[in-house]
């Protein structure tokens, strides 16, 4: 069947040429196509994070400017564009003050295809459900929760080149060759080695070692609508070309599932994470005792959480939400040589979290929960916080 | 109204942002159509309006739609819109029966870094069969892509909001 067609242009989104054969009509086509519209090559967004923390002990409530992030996106042509992020934590950042200034992200993403997309520079780790999506509208809770922040370090990210394939089943491949940790950095005379292992030893590209790389790759598929089911792996020797102590080959993997069928939003992930060579590391540690916090062989993680949107009205909406998360970062410590102390397994963590979260508006969130903590309650408290996203 | 069709040509996607041209979204959508004819909805003030309370997004004045015929018969409407995802603006096409029912929605372009699924014949085909009756709203009748919510917010509102248009002027039968 031949199909004639005969298209008048009414809007911008289409050109059309007319054969020379043809006279030009002019009632039902201009002579030249109406340019395409033209989007802003480079766009701002930003999200930010206020939280107020009242624990059990009234004198150390705290209400603090957790995060202000800004950042741009620029796309030099259709395949190419830039993405940054510049972060402050605490409000005020200087020597004599606690907060922090530093770039969470900066890398060029080019799509090759319509499959392939390569990203050089400073990326995220594509590692559990948070890292890459860690928005304060993009999760429930007013704090990031204990298993991607203590085992996963949120926000994580690491400098290399990674390639992006988004197939037609619903799977998206990301894998790549990017810096790693530096076991050096491990200072066992504090404890951040005991709240995060991997945050107290990754180096954000800041001057990084980069004797050695690792590698990384996830799997993520969303074939089904509302479903995703997927897993990473990430593994680089942490030692730097250090002679003292021989290879330390950290390997983080996790697997993760979210399911959001109409109002409910439910998630669950598993994660862990070891390190090979921790006595030889440990060993000339151990003697001292002023050396608290040594290097864990195994750490580990797992939440379910649970939402349902109760209420919506046009972009206002309510969702109640419940988790139950159990960590551990130290959850096995490889065994050091006779004479020496084998550190004992750190207890497992669990906390309960129950809150609310309210969308003002796509972008603005305000959020309240109460944390049970198991192991101490002392730290249970009741939080509150109002973030955006843009 | 006739031209030859070989001298009607849209460019090829130059881009591999560009999944379809709206013609091969058209033909896709209608193809039992033998010809499709342009038209220009025009919403008054008032239904501009009205829509606009009813939906909670912007509706413009003006929809240029593509009728599918075939002999005598309207099969249907063909329509072009774009929304914004995140920061990129995705260009997508739906076709509704003479019957008001979605018969597909097709993505013709899509530049986010996140959120492809929303191309997936999976995710669309839960637009099929729906009309202006239907709440087409995400987290209700439609299904979120974990990770591409704007993106499946934006296109799903703009569904809605073809329908709604099309549903005002009368449906396909209004467009003679």
């Amino acid at each position: 069947m031949r199909t004639r067609i005969n298209i008048r242009i009414g809007g911008a989104l289409l050109a059309l040429a007319l054969g020379a054969a043809a006279p030009a009509r002019a009632v039902d086509a201009p002579a030249a196509p109406a340019p395409e519209p033209v989007e802003p090559s480079t766009v701002f967004t930003s999200y930010g994070e206020i939280n107020y923390n009242r624990p059990s002990r009234p004198s150390e409530a705290q209400i603090d400017l957790r995060r202000f992030v800004l950042g741009f996106q620029h796309r030099f042509d259709e395949r190419t564009k830039v993405v940054t992020e510049l972060e402050v934590e605490h409000a005020v950042s200087s020597a004599s003050d606690q907060g922090e200034v530093e770039i969470e992200q900066a890398f060029v993403e080019h799509q090759f295809g319509a499959v392939w997309a390569g990203r050089a520079g400073l990326f995220l780790i594509p590692a559990g459900l948070l890292n890459e999506h860690h928005e304060p509208t993009a999760y429930y809770g007013v704090e990031r929760n204990f298993v991607e922040t203590a085992i996963i370090p949120s926000t994580w990210r690491e400098g290399g080149i990674e390639a992006v394939g988004a197939f037609a089943s619903g799977l998206t491949l990301q894998a790549g060759l990017c810096t790693t940790m530096d076991l050096n950095k491990w200072d066992a005379t504090s404890d951040e080695g005991r709240l995060s292992p991997l945050g107290s030893i990754h180096q954000e590209l800041q001057l990084a070692r980069a004797h050695d790389l690792a590698g990384f790759l996830a799997l993520d598929w969303r074939g089904v609508p509302g479903l995703q089911l997927g897993g990473s792996v990430f593994a680089g020797d942490s030692t730097q070309g250090q002679p003292a102590t021989g290879r330390a080959v950290i390997v983080l993997w996790d697997v993760r599932a979210r399911w959001t069928p109409g109002r409910l939003d439910l998630s669950a992930l598993y994660t862990r994470g070891t390190i090979s060579g921790t006595a030889a590391f440990n060993t000339p540690l151990a003697a001292d005792p002023a050396n608290t916090t040594l290097v864990p062989a195994a750490f580990d993680g797992w939440y379910v959480q649970a939402a349902y949107r109760v209420w919506s009205r046009g972009d206002l909406g309510l969702s109640p939400f419940a988790r139950w998360e159990e960590f551990d970062t130290g959850r096995s410590y490889a065994a050091l040589g006779p004479g020496l102390t084998t550190p004992a397994a750190l207890p497992v963590q669990a906390v309960a979290t129950a809150g609310l979260s309210l969308d003002v508006t796509a972008g603005v969130v305000v959020k309240a929960d109460a944390q049970w903590f198991r192991e101490d309650h002392t730290q249970n408290r009741i939080d509150l916080g109002l973030g955006w996203s843009f | 109204m006739l031209a030859p069709a070989a001298a009607l040509v849209a460019p090829a996607p130059s881009f591999a942002v560009d999944y379809l041209t709206a013609e091969q979204a058209q033909a896709a959508m209608f193809p039992e159509a033998d010809r499709f004819e342009a038209r220009e909805l025009a919403l008054d003030a008032g239904q501009r309006a009205a829509l606009q309370a009813r939906l909670g997004v912007p509706v413009k004045e003006r929809w240029p739609v593509r009728v599918a015929r075939r002999g005598d018969r309207t099969l249907g409407v063909a329509v072009v819109d774009e929304v914004l995802g995140k920061f990129e603006r995705i260009t997508f096409a739906v076709g509704v029966g003479a019957d008001g029912a979605i018969r597909q929605i097709e993505i013709l372009s899509y530049r986010e870094s996140h959120g492809h699924e929303v191309r997936l014949p999976a995710w669309r085909k839960q637009f099929v069969g729906k009309t202006a009756a239907a709440p087409l709203r995400v987290g209700e009748d439609i299904a979120n892509v974990s990770g591409a919510t704007l993106s499946c917010h934006h296109v799903t509102d703009g569904v809605r909001r073809i329908v709604a248009v099309l549903e005002q002027a009368g449906g396909a039968g209004g467009l003679r």
